[in-house]
């Protein structure tokens, strides 16, 4: 099992679209991935998005991510890239 | 063969004009009533199948839908669809729907309902008002399982570039999420003129027809919908033979809205030769670059609150200095006036811990700022900053007298001194007052004396004077922007601000219908902020009258006994002194009185 901070850096947080993404890139692993907000709380699938909606993780929210399962390696890299690419957002221009 | 839908013509108010031949794209679907029965516990196991059964077939539909979305609506759209296809596969929100059922013995729309509203109160309490605002996708998610439940079948179930967006009321972050260059046109049941989602539209020159009252749920989307603002109306299912008479008309209309007014562009004068100045309000960064096409003589309104929706209270000194900057450039020259957060009614709810009784009357706009020092001064010191870059004012919002002026103009000399110890660039930021509430009014003269300019907000000071709430469509019958008292005030502000010898800038939405820029002009101002959109309609009325006329027609109705006499002096005088520019059909039409 491997367990890594996350930072939610989207604007907009981790709403519909963005948990959306995040969960259709964890399907494809075969890990069992949890998330929680670092200063605690409920345990979220990543696989299913209302858990993670329910996260209700806006923008600088900190996370942590344990992943556990034969392909975790290349789950948490995934899941890592995709946070730190705040999820493919467009910025919005301010 | 699916039987023709008979006509349905629905009015409501046109709030940002044109013509739009489209489908309907529903937005947000409310609750519907949903009974509960029992279930009999050798039925329970039927009832769950007849759940999974749903569930399957909405999530396909809508499947469909998000793969015709990706390409028509643009990807953005098509991810959020695609957010409300993993909803409806969710083991988890499933699950719990079908154990509701069992250990209920109840029937699936019950436990939809049930499951559904518990989902929306944990979403209800999230502290972010973007993150809270989407629990509208569970709404919308529970409305396709109870619509798969019916054996009703949404057909033609298509998106396509001519969407028309059909709601009950549309957010105004909702609005912001859109891609607008595919919507079309705005259609909600519930908002007025001065609702903030209207002077949005208007601010995108989205064509929007809103308070239809119960439209919303009439519609399917996909559904053939007609959106006549000019007429305040909308047509669903229009009959060949109305589409045909509109399909004549639009041909004209999509030029218009294509036109680029090139020449049109900084300051003109009227036939009298008074220099006049159309400036813009804006809001949203996607209505930015309306104000370099249109051409505005820079910004006259920028909306700070915007900057809020996203992150709250908490925005950064950083990406507020970030936004003003930008608004500096793209006002270039002519500068930009940045309103201090507007925070109170529609805008706040959130910000407060409980609603206020009277928010309209409570700890809002400068009081709020006066009360939460921190939020002030960390968007005053961003301001300071990004006028070292380009030319910034600031107006603060609802200040009743000199006292809340003095407040903060002490604030900011403690600001600029901070910046000047630390070494930071700053820039002069001149000061301005809203003048927008009766006692503003009142003390106008005494005001002016220690601003640098003022601002007249015209939707703020109709409601104030006349104290009607303009959100309230049951007194929507009172709220008579031409009543003899408002155009007092008005009258008043711009008399001291000329006496005092600082500029008065008009930016309420009156100054963006051409019929009352012309008494505006008539009461002495020439400097009108408005939505981008509107100016090529209100440049072309101003260049075309003489100020003389204008101000012989405002002296006429600062002598009327009530709006009544003002409404009807206005529509038989502008069309006898301009026919070309006000003919009848044109002008607001004089209400019968009360």
């Amino acid at each position: 099992m491997i367990e890594r901070k996350l930072l939610v850096k989207a604007r907009l947080g981790l709403h519909a679209r963005a948990a959306a993404k995040l969960v259709r890139l964890t399907a494809t692993f075969r890990s069992k991935i949890i998330l929680r907000r670092l200063e605690g709380g409920p345990n979220a699938d990543a696989k299913s998005i209302l858990s993670v909606l329910m996260l209700a993780a806006t923008a600088g929210t900190e996370l942590e991510a344990s992943v556990d399962g034969v392909d975790e390696q290349a789950a948490m890299l995934a899941i890592e890239k995709l946070f730190a690419e705040s999820f493919g957002e467009r910025e919005v221009e301010a | 063969m699916k039987q023709q839908a008979p006509e349905i013509r629905c009015k409501g108010l046109g709030v940002s004009e044109g013509i739009v031949i489209g489908q309907v794209l529903r937005m947000v679907d409310g609750a519907s009533q949903v009974s509960r029965w029992s279930v009999n516990e050798n039925d329970l196991e039927n009832e769950r199948q007849r759940f999974r059964q749903a569930a399957l077939i909405a999530s396909e539909r809508l499947r469909t839908l998000r793969d015709q979305a990706g390409g028509r609506l643009g990807k953005d759209h098509a991810y959020i669809l695609d957010a409300h296809v993993l909803l409806l596969e969710d083991e988890k929100l499933l699950g719990d729907i079908a154990e509701y059922i069992t250990a209920e013995r109840v029937n699936a729309e019950w436990a939809i309902k049930v499951i559904g509203d518990r989902l929306t109160t944990l979403y209800s309490e999230i502290k972010d008002d973007y993150l809270r605002e989407r629990g509208s996708d569970i709404e919308d998610v529970m409305q396709r399982l109870l619509t798969a439940l019916s054996g009703a079948r949404p057909e033609d179930l298509r998106l396509a570039e001519d969407a028309v967006i059909v709601s009950r009321d549309l957010l105004p972050s909702a609005l912001a999420e859109l891609d607008l260059e595919h919507a079309q046109a705005l259609a909600t049941d519930s908002g007025g003129w001065t609702s903030h989602t209207a002077i949005l539209a208007r601010g995108i020159g989205l064509p929007a027809v809103v308070g239809l009252r119960d439209f919303y749920r009439r519609t399917k989307t996909g559904d053939r919908i007609i959106v006549d603002s000019n007429r305040s109306e909308v047509i669903l299912h229009p009959s060949t033979q109305t589409l045909a008479e509109y399909q004549k008309q639009t041909g004209q209309t999509s030029a218009r809205r294509k036109a680029v007014p090139v020449a049109e562009r900084g300051a003109f004068c009227t036939q009298d030769g008074v220099e006049i100045r159309l400036r813009a309000n804006v809001e949203l960064p996607a209505e930015f670059d309306t104000v370099e096409k249109y051409g505005a003589c820079g910004i006259g309104l920028y909306r700070s609150e915007f900057l809020l929706a996203r992150n709250g209270l908490t925005v950064s000194e950083e990406e507020q200095r970030i936004a003003y900057e930008a608004v500096a450039r793209l006002a270039g020259e002519a500068g930009a006036i940045i309103r201090l957060f507007d925070l109170g009614g529609e805008n706040t709810r959130s910000h407060f811990r409980e609603p206020e009784k009277n928010p309209a009357l409570g700890l809002r706009a400068i009081r709020f700022g006066l009360r939460n020092d921190s939020v002030m001064r960390r968007q005053l010191r961003a301001i300071l900053l990004a006028g070292a870059t380009g030319k910034l004012k600031i107006v603060l919002p609802m200040v009743t007298d000199v006292s809340e002026v003095r407040r903060v103009k002490a604030m900011i000399a403690e600001e600029i001194d901070k910046l000047k110890n630390d070494g930071q660039p700053y820039g002069d930021v001149p000061i301005g007052a809203m003048i927008e509430v009766p006692a503003a009014v009142m003390m106008a003269e005494k005001i002016a004396a220690c601003v640098d300019f003022f601002e007249l907000g015209t939707n703020d000071l109709v409601q104030y004077t006349l104290a009607v709430d303009r959100g309230n469509d049951e007194v929507a019958d009172w709220f008579r922007t031409l009543h003899p008292a408002v155009l007092e005030g008005i009258s008043r502000s711009l008399n001291a601000a000329q006496h005092a010898g600082i500029p008065a800038i008009v930016c309420g939405e009156m100054a963006s219908t051409p019929a009352y820029a012309v008494l505006l002009i008539g009461l002495g101002a020439t400097d009108l902020s408005m939505t981008p959109s509107a100016m090529p309609r209100v440049r072309r009325t101003l260049a075309a009258i003489d100020s003389a006329s204008a101000r012989s027609i405002v002296e006429e109705c600062l002598a009327c006994e009530s709006a009544d006499e003002v409404e009807y002096l206005v529509h038989s005088r502008l069309g006898s002194c301009w026919p070309q520019l006000f003919p009848a059909s044109s002008l607001p039409k004089p209400r019968p009185s009360q």
